[in-house]
């Protein structure tokens, strides 16, 4: 494409931008840096109409989905940009009278200016979350969570704070980590990198928070989740992307949670940003489009090669290597798919959702 | 207005009487007493109470501010609520009142828009003051069943405070955000693009919120709010569009039963078993209007001991006996029985027993909740829950007024308890001395219980409420 004077030395790299700024900012979530990431690589362009704008974004949005290995996140953000582009673009029956050329550049004006604005936004709608969803945690209850989502953390703080305002709410919360994250078995150790995934390193972290807060905290491995089952009032958990039909994207073990929860009736609310909404449908586990290495069927000689592999995911980690060079199948990074039936409710920055209102949200921005 | 005989004890309709000429502010009082001593009770008598009393607010309202009647409006509303929390249709017309008004001004507005065009791309010196008025809650929370995001409410005044200063740069984006939910065909249309907004640069916010308003309906922006507030006062016909909007909302009132009732051919089959239970003016007229075509049976299970009487009386005249005499004195209705109808009476512990027999349960409500569950008389969750296991299907039967669209974040809260002498009377004295008796008036009813909700516009599946809700109610007067 016409992408003529962007040959400036150093050419942007969507993925190391994105890197960065997920590195740069702990409180930023995939899919708004990929956004900022996007609005950056549309500072480094020169693209002045909006078909090469356009052309730019999506061929970004696709080198970044290349090497990401899971980009079902910051998919619903890239997703969003363009929709957001396009919408603001094409409105032909604009109201004031800038020429097209005008309102081009006013938006990519607005979008270049503002780039930190994006990640207010992002904060401030957790924030709004975070004040809807305490209601959930009532006096006396217990909340069973997984995972180190920001907006559930901010949430249990907000509930964990609101003990000086309307009523002393006294909660518990009890804290799946996984198993399989050594590290993270006994709570007072530290997140070992700084990782911007739903990462167990988070969920640690979070455990000391609420502590620290005078919230009884107890964490319990995957597989006491049915063992508790008596022990909890409710789930709540975050998400990684919230699918078309409701459902959500979720760090691996959360599908089981909602089917135990469900079972035995207990509410489990979802707590996510509307930015994480995702235009995927997925049918079953297997349709999320990315590779998981979860179920994999081996005979005797493969074990090995097993063996040797996971060290070198160990020393991998161990050295602080970046996301990208892991590979996108192990354990920690896995995520499953929990079906709309199983959640009560979505909240979002909008308020308490039914999982069918997220297709509409959906809807409304495609078409 | 009934001809019917007048009632001594004070209800509805000696309050109805009473506000024609009684000042507005005793009126509100009175109203309020009434709710507080249960005089007023019930749904419709409710309804119809805050809507008359607030067309009477909205009457001898003095000023042509839109926002001055709003907050009016509001604080009327805040008081009734308070009153009786429980109560939540009050709190729901309420709100259709106050999104009847933001809709009237913004259609004023959007003439208004044409003529100031040029209002999104000005510099707009005008946000340093900014007032916000529709937005900024600062009441105290009255009720106990408000679960207002508090956080939300500081932000606003920490961002109020912050334009008194004159400095915008980090406005959370709430303003724009909530204002374009405001169109009322398109709500939440741009929630998605919240995080691109900005309030503070003309583009953003003028642009989203103009590409989403489906009928080219102009937005309030924060702006043009502003130049509401001062454009409006020459418009003397917001008044008189309320006012008749206040009306129209009688009328669906009125209507909503009638409405419901269209829909009872396509549910009642011949000889189907249809279970109700409690006395509800909604599903006698919704029975009767399937027994005009259709022969079946009913079996009414009697909601002892609270609506019992009520039940009864319904089964036998058509009517509930003491129901308050206003609103169906008019078009006496014939008993099911009249009509050819096979009725059939069963206290309600028979209900497991015969669900296996029934096609149909059709439960009346007292509220429907944003999430689809519904809370409705006593012994209404056990019905559900039988029909459950019987894989019979749920069908509720309720007008769009008495959806609300207050979350229950916990369901006890919404649960009134009455008086426990009707499960035993306070002459044995045996009994109440050694043992605590309860008497809950209302169950709660969880959505995935209720297959179908039948309302004055349709039916919709429980998990299609929320846009229901969101196409009768404003954002911003959520949490009032």
């Amino acid at each position: 494409m016409a992408s003529h004077p962007t040959s400036s030395p150093p050419p942007f790299d969507i993925v190391q931008t994105y890197q960065r700024l997920l590195a740069s900012d702990p409180e930023v979530t995939m899919p708004v840096a990929a956004i900022e990431a996007l609005v950056e690589s549309l500072a480094h362009s020169s693209a002045s109409t909006m078909s090469e704008t356009l052309t730019l974004v999506s061929q970004h949005t696709a080198t970044l989905k290349q090497a990401i290995p899971n980009p079902i996140s910051l998919s619903a953000g890239t997703d969003l940009f363009q929709r957001y582009l396009i919408t603001t673009l094409n409105r032909s029956t604009a109201p004031t009278s800038l020429s097209p050329d005008d309102e081009f550049r006013t938006i990519r004006n607005h979008l270049l200016s503002n780039g930190r604005l994006i990640v207010e936004n992002a904060k401030a709608s957790r924030e709004k979350i975070a004040s809807i969803g305490r209601n959930f945690v009532r006096d006396g209850k217990t909340v069973l969570t997984i995972g180190g989502s920001r907006v559930v953390g901010t949430l249990l703080r907000a509930a964990a704070e609101a003990a000086g305002g309307r009523s002393n709410i006294r909660f518990r919360v009890i804290y799946v980590l996984p198993q399989n994250s050594s590290a993270h078995k006994t709570s007072a150790a530290k997140p070992q990198t700084g990782r911007e995934d739903e990462g167990s390193g988070e969920g640690a972290a979070m455990v000391a928070m609420l502590r620290a807060r005078g919230v009884p905290v107890a964490t319990i491995p995957d597989s006491a989740v049915a063992y508790s089952l008596a022990k909890f009032d409710m789930v709540i958990v975050g998400a990684e992307g919230v699918v078309e039909n409701g459902g959500i994207i979720s760090r691996m073990g959360t599908y089981q949670i909602g089917l135990l929860a469900k079972a035995k009736g207990k509410p489990f609310y979802v707590a996510a940003e509307s930015h994480k909404f995702v235009r995927l449908f997925p049918l079953s586990q297997y349709d999320l489009p990315i590779k998981q290495r979860v179920i994999e069927f081996r005979v005797g000689e493969d074990a090995e090669i097993e063996s040797s592999e996971q060290m070198r995911t160990f020393d991998a980690e161990a050295s602080g290597t970046t996301r990208t060079e892991r590979s996108g199948s192990t354990p920690e990074d896995a995520v499953d798919y929990t079906p709309p039936e199983l959640i009560s409710a979505i909240v979002t920055e909008c308020g308490v959702q039914t999982p069918s209102a997220v297709s509409e949200e959906l809807i409304k921005i495609w078409f | 207005m009934p001809p019917t005989t007048v009632t001594v004890a004070p209800g509805l309709s000696s309050f109805l009487k009473s506000l024609k000429n009684t000042p507005v502010d005793s009126s509100i009082e009175h109203f309020i007493a009434l709710l507080k001593r249960r005089q007023i009770r019930n749904s419709r008598p409710c309804a119809i109470a805050t809507t008359q009393l607030l067309l009477r607010v909205v009457a001898e309202f003095k000023f042509r501010d839109v926002d001055k009647l709003l907050r009016r409006v509001r604080e009327v509303g805040q008081r009734l609520i308070a009153a009786q929390p429980r109560e939540m249709v009050v709190g729901n017309i309420v709100r259709r009142v106050l999104g009847l008004i933001r809709e009237v001004a913004e259609d004023d507005a959007e003439v208004d828009t044409n003529a100031i065009s040029d209002i999104g791309n000005s510099p707009v010196p005008l946000q340093s003051e900014f007032p916000r008025p529709t937005l900024a809650s600062s009441m105290s929370t009255f009720s106990p069943l408000r679960y207002g995001s508090t956080s939300m409410d500081s932000s606003l005044h920490q961002s109020e405070s912050m334009s008194d200063q004159g400095e915008l740069p980090h406005r959370p984006p709430l303003l724009t955000s909530h204002t374009s939910y405001s169109v009322p065909n398109a709500p939440m249309v741009t929630s998605l693009f919240g995080l691109f907004s900005h309030p503070d640069s003309p583009s953003a916010s003028s642009t989203p919120t103009g590409y989403n308003s489906p009928n080219g309906k102009g937005t309030l922006t924060a702006q043009n709010l502003e130049r509401l507030s001062e454009s409006t006062s020459s418009k003397a016909n917001i008044k008189a569009e309320v006012q008749e909007g206040i009306k129209e909302l009688m009328d669906e009132l009125e209507q909503s039963d009638d409405l419901i009732a269209a829909n009872a051919l396509d549910h009642i089959h011949s000889n189907e078993i249809i279970l109700t239970h409690s006395a509800s003016t909604s599903v006698q007229k919704f029975l009767l209007a399937a027994a005009k075509k259709r022969k079946f049976t009913v079996v009414h299970a009697e909601a002892h001991p609270n609506d019992h009487h009520a039940t009864h009386a319904m089964t036998l005249t058509g009517t509930k006996r003491d129901y308050d005499d206003d609103s169906d004195a008019e078009d006496r209705w014939k008993p099911l029985t009249a009509a050819g109808i096979t009725v059939v009476m069963i206290p309600d512990s028979h209900v497991f027993a015969i669900m296996s027999r029934v096609n149909k349960v059709i439960l009346a409500t007292h509220t429907v909740l944003a999430n689809g569950g519904l809370v409705a008389a006593a012994g209404a969750r056990v019905i559900a829950k039988a029909a459950k296991v019987h894989q019979t299907p749920v069908v509720v039967v309720s007008g769009v007024y008495k959806l609300s669209p207050v979350y229950p974040f916990d369901i006890e809260e919404l649960i009134e308890y009455g008086d426990a002498g009707n499960v035993v009377p306070y002459e044995d004295g045996d009994f109440v001395d050694k043992v605590d008796v309860d008497n809950p008036l209302y169950d709660y009813v969880p959505a995935d219980l209720v297959d179908l909700y039948i309302t004055n516009l349709g039916g919709h599946a429980p998990s299609y409420l929320y846009r229901i809700v969101a196409d009768h109610y404003r954002v911003e007067d959520i949490n009032l």
